[in-house]
């Protein structure tokens, strides 16, 4: 039954599997270890490619792409509703806004909201960019970097009987909530967890550390968690990515006498490439959501300087203090931000002709 | 990363709000329980309230129409899946009470009820519903906030422009602005009995809105009859009895006293008898919870919970405690207590969960706190957790409260005795309700029909409650275990509880109006070490144990009712918020310094840049208005 | 446990690292390459330094990762009022099944997981149908609106016009008290749409050329040629939606909650826990929980968790040979 079901497939994906073969036959052919770097990187020319072709607006070309600019329509009309519309909400920055009045109603006060986040030193406001953005980043490369490390190695396994239960057990954190995961760590960080243990044990200090009191490790912390909780879950998409690659690339290299290391280097890292790309691109413009529940049930007095994030800002500064207005102007202010960063991220991609966002 | 993660995130940040927005909420919720811990008659208010003035026109008629014979037995409206059989209990009688001309109570109205507060939804066939639409021909659908803060809660409500029947939120004002509510004066006029008897004329001008009119009724803090003694809910330094018994039951009347005990304990009996090393004070910090740290100064100064401020009551001024000397000579202390190594190093850093564990344990010799922050999760595990061959409770684990001062023999106000009327939120009847007149009555009936209010807050007699031959009301074992059963509490037990409730001394002139004040069913099963102690200092309770002054607060007790609601929109809202902020950063630094003098100044510096004054003009306009 | 896999696992696994695309090779090249490839593993130096990183890395992963999970199945099947003490690491401490009782025991449990398993699956379908579409229109080469339609989508990862607006919204669009609140308005999400688009990006464009000359239209394109070839980005697509749907609360909280008929599981999970945390602070249960099974926010948390884990542990298996044959993103090269 099953048989069936994958024979299908398989035939299926004949198709671009032969074609993926014969293409990198092309390539392979005059293999050293550097041409594989070209044949991987070698997307370059398939991405400028469609650029080059003919996309000429004509009435014969509206017409013969009429099902498309149907489809399209239909789309455009459900984002410009479901997307776009709602931010007429944007107009609640603009303005103090009070759910009785409505946007329209409400008092007009211009860009006061703004004034009060870009210029009140009494907010910390600037500090408060700075961790969210710091931490943002410092998240986006450790958890991008421990997610590709681990699609990685769990591929260098080759016993589908340790890969798989790996696999199955690396993205189940995913699952739990940040208030057991943040409780876990809190558990294992404490003067009497197992870390301070272990570092006292083998010596490294001489009383515990009280990790939670020091501002200089809670971004590491955070980074920490986030890893923990996502890797696995991450890594679903890369592992998915490096198994696409097609394996006579492998084989070639090892002819060649190309050892792991380097058939990482040269075909499998060229090879999660695109995806890594997108992903990065998508990420970048998240930077700012750099979290909100893990900095607030790990952070304390002590740390608040550092834990604080925009999202934390909002809810203190805005929703606690039934000003919606203030969500909305850092709202805004946290979009344009965003599309700068995935504007200047994709200019980037175009130039070094990777996979880009549009 | 994954589908919806946009919204995710907001889920995320909201889910927090929700805890955040818990202290309003416990404040109200602890406030009942507050109430019913008064030890002593005296407070004017309770005299208004003579215990048999019960009677009244829609009661009366209720009790007459009790015979056995033709009510339904209670067990025919439950599910037959219930757990609890209640073939030996009293029938309930569900005939529809009487009630005046318009009102029908045959016909069963159900009423939807959004609370922004976060509690416990109860099952859609729950038994002591059914039997209160039966008889009363009300049903209330309660529902309550998961994951939202009240304010957003009500403005999308509000933006959206439709209202449950009922509603209680934190943030009364908006729906007044949006016109979303009914004036109540009318109808409370239509209740002259009701009126007098659940407030005083300036209670419920408290109440009045700028327009002059009454949106909504609290449903808490008011006490019917003399006031039950069971503890001290409030705010104390706690101590263990086994740390008492060692130091042969001193006298505990200042900072000093206090931490000399604990030391001196610390410093012979380092661990416990299982090898468990004790830890001398915790403080928690954690988040809202941070007054464990925050407020003692007020206290220790001899002036009541307020809260935020204090009051002189003689000037009718307002002062600051957290720049006062007692605040600056309690941090000092605690600065050295933590140098000692009494303070635990963890203090500043743990959740509450941490600090919770840590008490059960049992580890923990002293802290300041809340009673209802730590007691009901902890001093139960006493009984069970064990050190060596005794449980903990029998080791000398519980706590006894102490209300220092900071020089010995002063007053002090630890304890809050007398009616807590949050003037804020309460109960409101909205536009859009079917049928005000009826949704209004059942308001009033909470208050007034003592059949109402045992079935909501004793639940059915023989099945939850049992009365003896003195007409006292308790509880088998069976049916304490019953009532903090989570699923039986939704299958069976409904308190309508955001609707009017009593605090206090039953209609009947014995009982307390809730499980929670019966004094048997508080005191049933105390440990011999407490009790020893109690013996030892000479009292019979917690409250005689804090030894608080009995004394009326003013009428504008308890001040925090307004600096909660205050916003950074005004200057002295601004102050307030950025006050708390410094706060929670600066007091963990202060205790830690290596130099308190150096640290405690730089404090200062910081705090006033706040602009503190602002806030304290603010909380003086609304004093005055009570000149 | 199927033969694709099987079939890989004896020609590609003994070539090397993978098992994966069915390839047409015949036995003679591997064994070459097998022999090849035997012979510079066994004499590099390196390879036993990797291999002893690899096998510490994944077994301190493992062993991190897996202890969370561990611990909050231990604390569900634990007593309540005994776990606040701490100190549960791998094992429960005082036995208990109350926690699960509990999460049972909740009225509307059998409405909510109903609507929880409609939402997912019909919410799946949909969502995974219209995405692929879009991607399919915004991945052909040729395309007029290419540019400017993956620019209007990409957009709406990073704004966001707030809470109420939204709300105010779909409840003039009739979405409030609706199920079709939990389809419609997810239904497309740009990330989704992003990777299913490099997907298609990456297959040959010969195949829409040859198809296009052989007469067929873009439907046929998209239903005959492109979509049987994206079946393993449609799984892991299909997964990631799921998952979102499955676990997704705040929807039903915010329109439906007045609507017991339209719960969902996680919501009314979430309600649980809120009242939990409500009752464990109240004198009523403190007076009791001494002597009989109780329950506590940590505890029913983690039986929460467990309960709402399960369904996607079970799922998992049948979509994760999807994963590691299929899912890339411009990975296929044309």
């Amino acid at each position: 039954m099953s048989n069936q079901k994958k024979n299908d497939n398989g035939s299926q994906n004949t198709n671009s599997v032969e074609t993926k073969v014969a293409d990198t036959k092309k390539g392979g052919k005059n293999a050293t270890g550097s041409t594989f770097v070209v044949t991987a990187s070698g997307s370059t020319l398939e991405y400028a490619a469609p650029v080059k072709r003919d996309k000429k607006f004509t009435w014969k070309e509206v017409k013969r792409q009429k099902s498309l600019i149907f489809i399209s329509a239909l789309v455009f009309i459900y984002g410009c509703i479901f997307y776009y519309w709602p931010l007429t909400g944007w107009g609640m920055a603009f303005v103090d806004y009070k759910p009785t009045a409505g946007i329209l109603g409400s008092k007009w006060i211009g860009l006061e909201k703004f004034e009060f986040l870009f210029t009140n030193p009494l907010n910390k406001f600037w500090p408060t960019m700075r961790n969210t953005f710091c931490m943002g980043l410092l998240n986006l490369v450790t958890t991008t970097v421990m997610a590709v490390l681990f699609a990685i190695l769990l591929n260098e396994i080759k016993s589908n009987i340790i890969k798989k239960p790996i696999q199955t057990i690396s993205y189940l954190p995913h699952f739990l909530s940040w208030i057991i995961v943040t409780g876990i760590l809190h558990d294992s960080l404490s003067s009497t967890g197992i870390v301070n243990d272990l570092l006292m044990k083998m010596g490294a200090i001489d009383s515990p550390i009280n990790a939670f009191a020091e501002p200089n490790y809670f971004w590491g912390i955070v980074a920490f968690a986030n890893c923990w909780k996502e890797t696995g879950w991450n890594a679903i998409i890369y592992l998915a990515a490096i198994t696409s690659i097609d394996p006579c690339l492998y084989e070639a290299a090892s002819i060649d006498g190309a050892g792991r290391l380097q058939k990482i280097r040269y075909i499998t890292l060229p090879g999660i490439r695109p995806t890594f790309m997108i992903l990065l691109l998508i990420n970048v413009g998240n930077v700012l959501n750099a979290g909100f529940e893990v900095q607030y049930l790990l952070g304390n007095g002590l740390v608040k300087s550092v834990s604080q994030t925009i999202d934390i800002f909002v809810l203190d500064w805005g929703i606690s203090q039934n000003d919606f207005s203030l969500g909305s102007a850092a709202g805004i202010f946290k979009s344009v931000i965003s599309i700068v960063l995935i504007f200047i991220a994709n200019t980037i991609a175009k130039k070094t002709g990777d996979e880009r966002l549009f | 990363m994954d589908f919806g993660s946009k919204i995710g995130t907001v889920a995320i940040m909201l889910r927090k709000f929700e805890e955040v927005n818990m202290k309003k909420r416990l404040l109200a919720m602890f406030l009942v329980l507050a109430m019913g811990a008064s030890v002593l008659a005296g407070c004017s208010k309770t005299e208004e309230k003579p215990a048999d003035s019960s009677a009244t026109t829609t009661q009366a008629p209720a009790d007459e129409t009790k015979p056995a014979d033709e009510t339904k037995p209670a067990d025919d409206a439950k599910p037959a899946d219930d757990a609890k059989p209640a073939d030996d209990a009293t029938p309930v009688d569900t005939t529809p009470v009487d009630a005046p001309d318009g009102i029908d109570t045959e016909e069963v109205t159900e009423f939807t009820f959004y609370i922004t507060m976060p509690g416990s939804e109860i099952n859609s066939d729950n038994d002591i519903a059914e039997m209160i639409a039966e008889k009363w021909g009300v049903k209330v659908k309660e529902t309550w906030l998961t994951g939202q803060t009240a304010s957003e809660a009500t403005g999308t409500m509000i933006a959206s422009g439709k209202y449950t029947d009922f509603i209680d939120s934190d943030e009364m004002n908006m729906l007044v602005e949006a016109n979303a509510l009914i004036a109540l004066d009318d109808y409370i006029d239509q209740y002259p009995e009701f009126r007098d008897t659940w407030f005083t004329k300036a209670e419920w001008d408290k109440f009045r809105q700028p327009d002059g009119h009454i949106y909504w009724i609290n449903p808490f803090g008011n006490n019917y009859g003399t006031p039950r003694p069971t503890t001290h809910n409030d705010e104390a330094f706690w101590m263990q009895v086994r740390v008492l018994e060692w130091a042969g039951y001193p006298q505990i009347q200042t900072l000093d006293d206090y931490f000399s005990v604990i030391d001196s304990y610390l410093e012979a009996n380092p661990t416990m008898a299982d090898g468990t090393p004790n830890i001398g004070y915790t403080i928690l910090c954690e988040d809202w919870r941070y007054f464990c740290i925050e407020n003692a100064g007020q206290f220790l100064a001899g002036y009541p919970n307020d809260g935020s401020v204090i009051v002189e009551k003689d000037t009718m001024t307002i002062a600051d405690y957290n720049t006062s000397e007692d605040t600056k000579l309690y941090l000092q202390k605690l600065n050295e207590e933590y140098k000692k190594g009494t303070v635990d190093p963890e203090s500043f850093t743990q959740t509450y969960d941490e600090y919770i564990a840590k008490l059960t344990t049992g580890r923990v010799l002293g802290m300041c706190d809340q009673w209802w922050d730590f007691a009901y999760t902890v001093e139960p595990q006493y009984k069970i957790q064990t050190c060596g061959d005794v449980t903990l409770e029998e080791y000398g684990c519980n706590y006894v409260p102490f209300g220092l001062t900071t020089h010995a023999g002063d007053v002090n106000r630890w304890h809050t005795y007398g009616d807590t009327v949050n003037q804020a939120s309460g109960i409101a009847i909205t536009k859009d309700c079917q049928d005000p007149d009826k949704a209004f009555w059942f308001i009033v009936q909470c208050a007034m029909d003592s059949e109402l209010h045992d079935l909501r807050f004793w639940g059915v007699k023989g099945v939850d409650y049992e009365v003896d031959a003195d007409g006292m009301y308790y509880r088998t074992d069976e049916m304490r275990l019953n009532v903090a059963d989570t699923t039986y509490k939704a299958a069976h037990l409904c308190d309508y509880s955001y609707f009017p409730q009593w605090s206090g001394t039953h209609w009947d002139g014995k009982n307390a109006m809730s499980p929670s004040e019966q004094a048997s069913e508080f005191m049933s099963g105390m440990a011999e070490p407490l009790k020893k102690c109690f013996e030892a200092y000479g009292v019979g309770s917690y409250p005689e144990m804090i030894g608080s002054v009995v004394e009326e607060n003013g009428p504008w007790f308890p001040m925090y009712s307004y600096s909660n609601n205050f916003t950074t929109a005004t200057p002295g809202g601004m102050a307030w918020k950025l006050m708390g902020d410094v706060k929670h950063e600066w007091l963990p630094k202060v205790v830690m310094a290596a130099d308190f003098e150096a640290g405690y100044a730089e404090y200062m510096d910081v705090y006033n840049t706040c602009n503190p004054q602002d806030f304290i003009a603010e909380m003086q306009a609304i004093l005055d208005t009570y000149k | 446990m199927s033969d694709e896999i099987q079939v890989q696992e004896t020609d590609v696994k003994a070539s090397g690292d993978r098992d994966t695309v069915v390839l047409k090779k015949t036995a003679p090249e591997y064994t070459k390459y097998k022999r090849a490839k035997k012979l510079t593993h066994h004499v590099s130096a390196s390879n036993v330094i990797f291999n002893i990183f690899l096998v510490l890395f994944m077994v301190i992963f493992v062993v991190i990762t897996i202890y969370p999970v561990i611990n909050t199945i231990a604390l569900s099947f634990n007593d309540g009022g005994d776990a606040v003490r701490g100190g549960i690491y791998l094992l429960p401490r005082k036995f208990a099944m109350k926690n699960y009782e509990t999460v049972l025991a909740i009225e509307n449990f059998p409405v909510g997981a109903k609507i929880s398993v409609l939402r997912t699956v019909i919410g799946t379908l949909s969502s995974l149908a219209v995405n692929a579409l879009l991607a399919f229109v915004v991945s052909r080469k040729r395309f007029l609106f290419k540019t400017s339609l993956s620019f209007f989508w990409v957009l709406t990862m990073y704004v966001n016009g707030g809470l109420i607006p939204i709300f105010v919204l779909y409840k003039n669009l009739g979405f409030t008290d609706s199920f079709w609140v939990y389809i419609v308005p997810g239904m497309i999400s740009a990330w989704n749409m992003l990777v299913l688009r490099t997907y298609m990006n990456g297959l040959p464009d010969s195949l829409e050329e040859s198809a296009q000359l052989d007469g067929a239209g873009y439907w046929t394109i998209f239903v005959k040629i492109i979509s049987p070839l994206c079946k393993p980005v449609y799984a892991t697509i299909a997964l990631f939606v799921a998952v979102g749907q499955w676990n997704s609360w705040f929807d039903a909280m915010l329109y439906n909650k007045t609507s017991a008929i339209y719960t969902t599981l996680q919501y009314e999970l979430m309600k649980l826990l809120s009242s939990v945390m409500q009752q464990s602070g109240s004198a009523d249960s403190a007076k009791n929980n001494a002597a009989s099974a109780t329950v506590t926010p940590i505890t029913v948390r983690a039986a929460a968790t467990v309960v709402t884990m399960l369904p996607i542990i079970c799922l998992y298996p049948f979509l994760q040979r999807y994963f590691v044959t299929g899912l890339t993103i411009g990975g296929v090269k044309e």
